[in-house]
């Protein structure tokens, strides 16, 4: 059978799901409803995204350089900082600074997703585990993410609770409160005993190095700070020149992820150190000792260059788009491959170079739109796609 | 462009635009099928500013027999198998297409024509001077474009523009959002010093209405259903809208946000029913849903696409008290044309 026979058939199985519909109907007012209430809270949003959009389509066109002074601010802040070319190059990277026989506690990251890092790791006998609930819940189902924010939005709670009790020997009821009570406990000495603390990062500061890091639940900070080692893996589209920059992407993708501020927003820049003892700077006070950030490339300076598709790179990750496709809505991320929807298509496309899979995603789009008026970016998703099948038809 | 690029276009897809190229139409019915429904009317063919009609309605019962000929094949057993393509589907399983538009025109009913011939006539009543080119409309090709066949189209928008200005047309009045916006926004990127003047039926109309007294027949709820090309392409939301509430008895009723810019595609776009018949069909349902929530009894829109596509979900809905209209039969019915 053929990649679209394939895919044809594991989209209609979902749209023929009818908890993937309940789950995402639910999400989808949900979504809509969080986000009005905080735009309306804070209106300048809107103006900022704005703003937001001038300053990517500039630093898209300087990720190389920008990569480089980040580089830089990292090494003088006593970090370390790669810039890998390929996938095959951010791997090796990584290989070498983990090993073998390594616990590893991981936040979520689409970057990682895109180069199969956990799987990678695991293959190179490392003990991996997944922090962010739902990633976590998606890894022991042995399933993929089926949205960039809320990889388990297509697992109910029943699902949860039988995989949870499962995992723990003891029948767990479908209470949300003790299902989250569960993963806490099940993951709570992991981050002390781990060797290694990974994560990606939704902004960096390249002036200053700083790597944002947003989330809600606090595995970052546990995973990224309780460790001695830090490992960041990085697009090198996540780059822009300051850190007064950084905190509008930041701000903007929050606003457009349905959140007025999300609980934890962490600032990271180097390794930890201290001066309290005759003002002698030490590393590896109370956070890791070492702090590596990988820039990874792998297709994205080559994106940059089509005038059309390097929309792609504006995407801020807030998710937003998705809540507003009407295939989406019924298929989750099975329309999707390493990133969903129309993004997902250019990126086979132009990333993964995968002709068939890009070509499957690009005749999904319905070039309806409605994604274009949620995106804080104005990324024209219609436009994306009638260019991705042109360049698809050209064998390119 | 190689074989093996080309073997990527989705079977249903790749059907419709051979017929584009080859027949110029996308269904690939014969010269002159399209044109009957205005042969009563009496229209010029020669004139200054034209009525350009389309295959969305021209062909509109045609689609729907293909369509529902299509879907349930791609819900029985060898729709795993679609792939193969229409074309394909047709010779293995023979049926004969041909044969399907013919017992579509047996069926004699014409209703197909009916948004156009109201058109037509809504035009003419509101002293709007224009010719219809008829056998000689070409098809704007516009889903070559989508599909990413830009060479195809670039090629395909020359002849039409060409065929247009032979016939010295230098204004066109567009039915169809998907033809509208192909001619007005997308063949002068590709045509220079394109020359034009392209308008949609919704802002003729809203012109021409504003010192008339409009009633529609009876007191009744209508919700509207903005098209993807009419709204979020060409911009045209408030304008379906000024109408509609310009005609008295009609009480305007809009879906929970999914309205304006924000309207739900009913699953039509971009020759996505082609491909995926049956997730088309899904769509089709939702979209039908929230617009019957809002309890109205009449859902006017202003695409050939979306209608059939509409009239699709409210069949599977079982929901048979709620019309699915073209804005140009509404105001047809509220001028007594």
């Amino acid at each position: 059978m053929s990649t679209f026979t394939d895919y044809k058939k594991e989209l209609m199985d979902a749209a023929h799901n009818e908890r993937i519909r309940i789950a995402l109907s639910r999400a989808i007012a949900s979504y809509r409803a969080n986000t009005n209430a905080a735009l309306k809270k804070f209106p300048h949003t809107i103006k900022m995204a704005e703003e937001v959009r001038a300053i990517k389509e500039k630093a898209i066109g300087e990720m190389e350089k920008l990569a480089q002074q980040a580089c830089e601010a990292i090494e003088s802040n006593k970090g370390k900082g790669y810039i890998a070319k390929t996938a095959e190059d951010a791997l090796n990277i990584i290989d070498k600074l983990v090993g073998t026989g390594k616990l590893i506690v991981k936040g979520k990251s689409m970057t990682g997703e895109e180069i199969e890092l956990r799987e990678h790791l695991e293959e190179h006998g490392n003990e991996v585990y997944e922090t962010d609930l739902g990633e976590f819940i998606i890894q022991k189902l042995g399933s993929r993410p089926m949205h960039i924010l809320s990889p388990a939005i297509h697992v109910p709670r029943e699902d949860v609770a039988q995989l949870f009790s499962k995992i723990t020997g003891q029948q767990l009821s479908t209470d949300i409160e003790t299902l989250v009570a569960t993963a806490r406990k099940l993951l709570r000495e992991k981050y002390f005993e781990a060797n290694i603390g990974m994560s990606g990062a939704n902004v960096v500061a390249a002036d200053t190095g700083t790597l944002f890091l947003i989330e809600n639940e606090g595995n970052i900070r546990l995973a990224t700070g309780a460790p001695p080692v830090h490992i960041a893996l990085v697009g090198m589209e996540k780059l822009v020149p300051t850190l007064g920059d950084a905190c509008k992407v930041a701000e903007v993708t929050w606003r457009y992820a349905n959140y007025t501020i999300p609980s934890y927003v962490s600032l990271v820049s180097g390794p930890s150190k201290t001066g309290d003892i005759e003002k002698v700077t030490t590393y590896g006070a109370h956070g890791p000792k070492e702090f590596h950030v990988i820039f990874m490339d792998a297709g994205r300076t080559e994106l940059a260059k089509h005038p059309i598709l390097r929309q792609a790179l504006y995407c801020l990750r807030c998710g937003g788009c998705l809540y507003e496709c009407p295939v989406f809505a019924v298929t989750a991320g099975h329309f999707g491959d390493k990133y969903f929807a129309a993004n997902g298509a250019v990126w086979a496309a132009m990333i993964s170079h995968d002709m068939e899979k890009a070509a499957s995603l690009a005749y999904t789009c319905l070039t309806c739109g409605r994604c274009k008026v949620r995106c804080p970016m104005k990324i024209d998703a219609p436009q994306m796609i009638v260019a991705a099948r042109e360049r698809i038809l050209q064998g390119k | 462009m190689d074989k093996k690029s080309k073997g990527l276009i989705p079977p249903g897809l790749a059907y419709m635009a051979d017929n584009v190229i080859s027949k110029h139409n996308i269904l690939g019915a014969s010269k002159g099928a399209g044109a009957k429904w205005a042969k009563d009317l009496n229209l010029p063919k020669e004139a200054e500013t034209i009525f350009f009609a389309g295959c969305g309605y021209q062909y509109s019962g045609e689609l729907e027999s293909l369509m529902s000929l299509v879907r349930k094949m791609d819900k029985s057993a060898i729709g795993s198998e679609l792939p193969m393509g229409i074309a394909g589907l047709q010779k293995k399983l023979g049926i004969d297409l041909v044969g399907v538009y013919r017992k579509v025109s047996a069926k004699g009913g014409d209703s197909e024509g009916e948004p156009l011939k109201d058109a037509v006539k809504v035009l003419s009543k509101l002293g709007v001077k224009f010719g219809y080119l008829a056998d000689d409309e070409p098809c704007c090709g516009g889903l070559l474009h989508y599909i990413g066949l830009q060479d195809e189209f670039a090629q395909n928008a020359r002849q039409v523009y060409d065929q247009l200005k032979s016939h010295g047309v230098k204004r066109i009045i567009g039915i169809v959002p998907s033809c509208t916006y192909t001619l007005r926004n997308l063949m002068p990127k590709y045509i220079e010093k394109y020359d034009l003047e392209v308008k949609h039926f919704v802002e003729v109309a809203l012109e021409g209405i504003r010192s008339r007294e409009l009633r529609f027949p009876r007191e009744v709820k209508v919700t509207y259903h903005d098209p993807c090309q009419l709204g979020r392409y060409l911009g045209l939301i408030e304008q379906p809208r000024q109408i509609l509430k310009a005609i008295k008895g009609i009480e305007l009723v809009e879906p929970q946000w999914a309205s304006g810019e924000w309207a739900t595609c009913c699953g039509g776009g971009g020759g996505f029913e082609a491909v995926f018949p049956e997730l088309s069909e899904i769509l089709a349902v939702n979209r039908a849903k929230e617009l019957v929530d809002t309890g109205a009894q009449i859902i006017v829109t202003n695409c050939p696409g979306c209608i059939m596509q509409l009239k699709d979900g409210l069949k599977q809905l079982k929901i048979d008290n709620v019309e699915v209209l073209d804005l140009a039969q509404v105001v047809a019915m509220a001028m007594e044309v």
